[in-house]
């Protein structure tokens, strides 16, 4: 199972991160579940590497947290897409966009 | 950038909290992944385990949180300054040693840089400084390297010019300001009207010239500067419309300057040789006559056009020069030369100036090297720790880091110290008061300054840290643990093994070598210069400008009665052996000169008119001076203008004039309409304007047949010279208490005050040499005691295998003198190189003087020797048994 998997390219967990915070505010292991989730478990998230990655997205002012509880009655921060970064979210899922098809049609033509 | 910033500085302020938050949210996620794992059948305890193995290290995470939180650097900053502060106070000697010689180093070099700044910087008062200019005329060929223009020429070149905006003809003196209750000197300048606003000065109370004022026939009006509006008018504000008297005349003030305008004589020098004119009027008559071109006492100011340059005003300026040597017969050198006023503000203090900077740079350089070498020390004998935190997983960089920091600290401590020592150092200098160093009265801290010494805080610091940083950070790990942190055992007892220490101290060597030179050149110039016979003797003389001028001294004969009354009573005061009166003292800044015809003498054509220095002087000026008289007579008191003409004229122009020694006898004359003068005597040459400079020829009038009405009175008195001072000021006033004395001083002071230049150049260069030469010491002593420090071990086994112990200091001081020689050798190039920079400076000695080189070379090579004897006494006492067991 594991080989299958594919590790995250530099920079694309941001993007993955404000896209799962886009449809609801979650706590960090929820979010760690729903990118698995979603990627149909093909992407390797590393669950270490979330935490530091919510921290900078929080001080660039993309996301803001807050401490609520939990589904299970517990305290839990929850995190919450600002305005600036729903924007932040459109501009680099259109650039992913645009250089993923440019990679694509590099790779259909050569 | 707000946002992230505050963001920032709450993760900073926070910190734990954070930290306490980052901890909760990794436990809420343990525990649900726990969860997860159990639900999906795993037991408690492996679920446990693959929830913690999913996450990875806890300890990792939150500091790749607190990493992203952005406050690494400052975290890591402040850490390295807590551990820095930690091992100052471990080291508070060493510590105190290195900011000392660094607040020294960077303390000179802010004291030095605060003049450099004000004078070459900072620009002058005055609008679009870089477009005003001095004119002056120069012939080098009969030696006047310069002159002060005449009115005519004034006129030629403001009609014929073709680059000038504005240009202002300025004449300056000293006046008597009667009508109060004690009549004083002040001085003033006359100038056209173009002259303040060409400054920028607007008034602050009233108005200033206008340009119909520069014309003849036009009411006598004053303007005041703010200073003697405070001083002499209380800052009354309605001192405009005033009548004020100035030499026996009334003049109506219609203006006060605010208190930022200046002009001092650095920027004007004028005829008179004032300091700082207190009081503006219009040009006088004199000025107004275009075909005045005898009156060669007036300074020409101008604005260049916009645009124009100082070349282009003055290849115009040329034309111009050119044209009045041909129709006024001047000498083929002839020129006018156009000075920004920039220049002539700094002129030859501008060598001083960079040779001071670059001394003080040299000295800074010496103590980096120094500090570098004592940290050098330092790290030596913390390899071990720094072992340590290599071990634990610090990277090079990250040690590096540390230790930078840990030497930019000590550097800014230097620097903050560095700022009192140059306040102190600049306040002594101020008090030095040596004479020409312009603009001091503007010199201080400002924020250029305060930049500088920030800037070369951290320089030094990263200068002098790097070295040692990339030595220690570059650690041998194995090496080091095992050898027990007392360094590589592997170094011996040779400066070779050390090949960066041995090269800093050459450095140092060489660098305070060039210094010293200098230093000593000073030396002997300067005692060349004070054993300069000023053709007087100025011991216990007094002497005091004595103005006997106003409304009540018109006619001539109550001047001369006044100078012999108060001749005749200054005599019988205790002690006085003699007393006389001069027009014009030496080394003051009095001065009286113009044109000499002799009879029989036809000049060469193109030989410009002879001019001598004149002076009035009372019969037995010259014997109260001791001024020798060579042939014929001093003057008489039966010498009154109703005998014959007479005067006496100095062995200068007698040699030139009368070679055979006839010139008494012979008949002179100013000028075609006065009758001729018969020479009487021939007195000894006299240094007028300073023991350095060569004096021009004199005649000396009688004051009896030429009474003037300044007289400077001398006194020599074998009795204290203030009490006798302070009995002649009485006697003044009991004759007559409104004549005014100014300028009291002693001839010896004055002789003192003339070499002020040289002795400021001498001490400066000579306390920065000194301390090149202590720090270099230390660097010595440094190297070689480490040396001994490091080499114990070898020492105490050529000892057990029988080396005698004069073997071991012979040992020790070889490799100290190999280094000196080295450093020496190295510095004498170097010397060689420069000192030639410095020959404006020197007085009677060659920049290439032998004697100077000699004593430098044998005083280093002393002062290296003796900082070898204490390492080298610790190497002989090194007892092998106990040095043995220790290893």
């Amino acid at each position: 199972m594991a080989e299958e998997r594919i590790d995250l390219p530099q920079g694309t967990l941001d993007l993955l991160i404000l896209k799962a915070l886009a449809l609801e505010s979650m706590h960090g292991w929820a979010i760690s579940e729903r990118l698995q989730q979603i990627s149909r478990e093909a992407l390797q998230v590393q669950q270490g590497s979330l935490y530091p990655a919510l921290h900078r997205l929080e001080r660039r002012g993309w996301i803001k947290a807050h401490w609520a509880t939990s589904e299970n009655n517990r305290r839990a921060k929850y995190y919450k897409l600002t305005l600036q970064g729903q924007k932040q979210l459109e501009v680099e899922t259109a650039t992913w966009r645009k250089l993923t098809s440019a990679v694509g049609r590099v790779l259909d033509t050569a | 950038m707000l946002k992230d910033l505050l963001y920032r500085l709450r993760a900073l302020f926070h910190r734990r909290e954070m930290d306490a938050e980052v901890d909760d949210e990794l436990r809420h996620h343990i525990e649900r992944e726990t969860e997860k794992y159990r639900r999906a059948g795993f037991t408690p305890d492996d679920a446990a385990r693959r929830a913690n193995l999913a996450l990875g290290g806890r300890e990792q995470i939150k500091q790749q949180s607190r990493d992203s939180r952005g406050t690494k650097f400052i975290e890591d900053l402040l850490q390295d300054l807590h551990y820095a502060m930690r091992s100052f106070a471990k080291t508070p000697g060493l510590t105190a040693l290195i900011v000392l010689s660094l607040a020294i180093g960077i303390g000179a070099n802010t004291a030095i840089f605060s003049v450099t700044s004000t004078l070459l910087l900072k620009p002058l008062p005055y609008p679009n400084p870089d477009r005003l200019a001095i004119l002056w005329l120069r012939s080098p060929g009969i030696g006047i390297p310069q002159d002060w223009p005449s009115p005519g020429q004034y006129h030629d070149i403001v009609t014929q010019n073709r680059v000038f905006q504005d240009t202002a003809l300025v004449i300056g003196d000293s006046y008597t300001l009667t009508d109060r209750a004690k009549a004083i000197k002040v001085d003033g300048i006359q100038a056209t009207s173009s002259l303040l606003p060409m400054l920028g000065a607007k008034p602050l109370l009233g108005r200033i010239f206008l340009p119909e004022e520069d014309q003849l026939g036009q009411p006598k009006t004053v303007v005041l500067t703010y200073g003697l509006w405070q001083r002499e008018f209380a800052g009354d504000p309605n001192v405009v419309g005033r009548a004020i008297t100035l030499d026996g005349q009334t003049h109506t003030v219609i203006g006060v300057l605010p208190a930022s305008f200046r002009l001092n004589h650095e920027v004007i020098p004028t005829v008179g040789g004032i300091d700082k004119p207190e009081f503006f009027m219009p040009p006088p008559d004199d000025a107004k006559n275009p075909a005045n071109y005898g009156s060669e006492n007036y300074n020409i100011l101008a604005r260049l056009k916009p645009g124009v340059t100082m070349r282009q005003a003055q290849s115009d300026i040329d034309v111009i020069a050119a044209r009045l040597r041909e129709e006024k017969h001047r000498d083929r050198s002839f020129t006018i030369s156009v000075v920004p006023l920039t220049e002539q503000v700094v002129g030859d203090i501008r060598t001083a100036l960079l040779i001071l900077f670059g001394a003080v740079a040299l000295v800074l350089l010496i103590a980096c090297t120094n500090v570098a070498n004592l940290l050098l020390s330092r790290a030596a004998a913390r390899q071990r720790e720094i072992a340590i935190r290599a071990a634990l997983g610090a990277g090079r960089m990250r040690v590096m880091r540390q230790l930078l920091t840990e030497s930019v600290l000590l550097s800014l401590m230097g620097g903050v110290a560095g700022v009192s020592i140059s306040s102190l150092s600049i306040s002594i200098a101020r008090k030095m008061h040596p004479g020409n160093i312009p603009r001091l009265e503007e010199l201080g801290m400002d924020f250029r300054v305060l930049g500088f010494t920030f800037a070369i805080s951290i320089f030094t610091g990263v200068v002098f840290g790097l070295a040692p940083a990339l030595r220690a950070s570059r650690v041998d790990l194995t090496a080091n643990l095992k050898a027990g942190g007392k360094g590589l055992a592997n170094s011996g007892l040779s400066v070779r093994h050390d090949k960066l220490r041995g090269a800093l101290v050459i450095a140092e060597l060489a660098i305070s070598l060039p210094l010293l030179v200098g230093a000593g050149l000073l030396v002997r110039s300067f005692i060349r210069l004070a054993n300069v016979a000023p053709g007087f003797n100025p011991q216990h003389v007094v002497s005091m400008d004595v103005g006997a001028y106003g409304p009540q001294f018109k006619d001539p004969v109550t001047r001369i009665q006044f100078y012999q009354q108060l001749s005749e009573r200054t005599r019988q005061l205790p002690g006085v052996s003699a007393t006389g009166a001069v027009s014009a003292l030496p080394l003051t800044s009095a001065v009286g000169w113009g044109g000499m015809q002799i009879e029989g003498y036809v000049p060469p054509p193109n030989e410009p008119e002879l001019q001598v220095d004149q002076r009035a002087a009372t019969p037995s000026y010259f014997s109260a001076m001791e001024i020798p008289l060579i042939r014929g007579r001093v003057f008489a008191e039966t010498d009154t203008d109703k005998m014959p003409r007479v005067a006496i004229i100095d062995q200068k122009m007698a040699d030139r004039f009368w070679p055979n020694g006839d010139a008494v006898g012979k008949r002179i004359r100013p000028s075609d309409d006065s009758p001729w003068i018969t020479i009487v005597g021939v007195v000894g040459v006299v240094k007028e304007y300073g023991l350095d400079t060569e004096t021009r020829m004199v005649v000396y009038y009688s004051h009896t047949q030429r009474p003037s009405g300044t007289m400077y009175v001398v006194a020599r008195t074998a009795s204290d010279p203030a009490s006798t001072t302070a009995a002649i000021i009485h006697l003044v006033n009991s004759i007559n208490p409104n004549v005014s004395v100014y300028d009291v001083a002693t001839m010896e002071q004055r002789v003192q005050d003339s070499m002020a230049r040289q002795r400021f150049a001498m001490t400066m260069l000579g306390g920065f040499a000194g301390f090149a030469m202590i720090l270099a010491a230390i660097g010595v002593y440094g190297v070689m005691s480490f040396l001994v420090t490091q080499g114990t071990a070898e020492i105490a086994i050529r000892m057990a295998l029988g080396a005698p112990r004069t073997g071991i200091l012979s040992l020790i001081f070889r490799q100290g003198m190999t280094l000196a020689l080295a450093g020496v050798f190295v510095g004498l190039l170097g010397a060689f190189g420069l000192t030639h920079l410095m020959s404006s400076l020197l007085f009677g000695v060659k920049p290439t003087d032998p004697l100077t080189f000699f004593s430098v070379l044998a005083m280093l090579l002393f002062v290296a020797l003796s900082a070898c004897l204490f390492p080298a006494g610790r190497a002989m006492r090194i007892d092998p048994m106990v040095a043995l067991r220790t290893e």
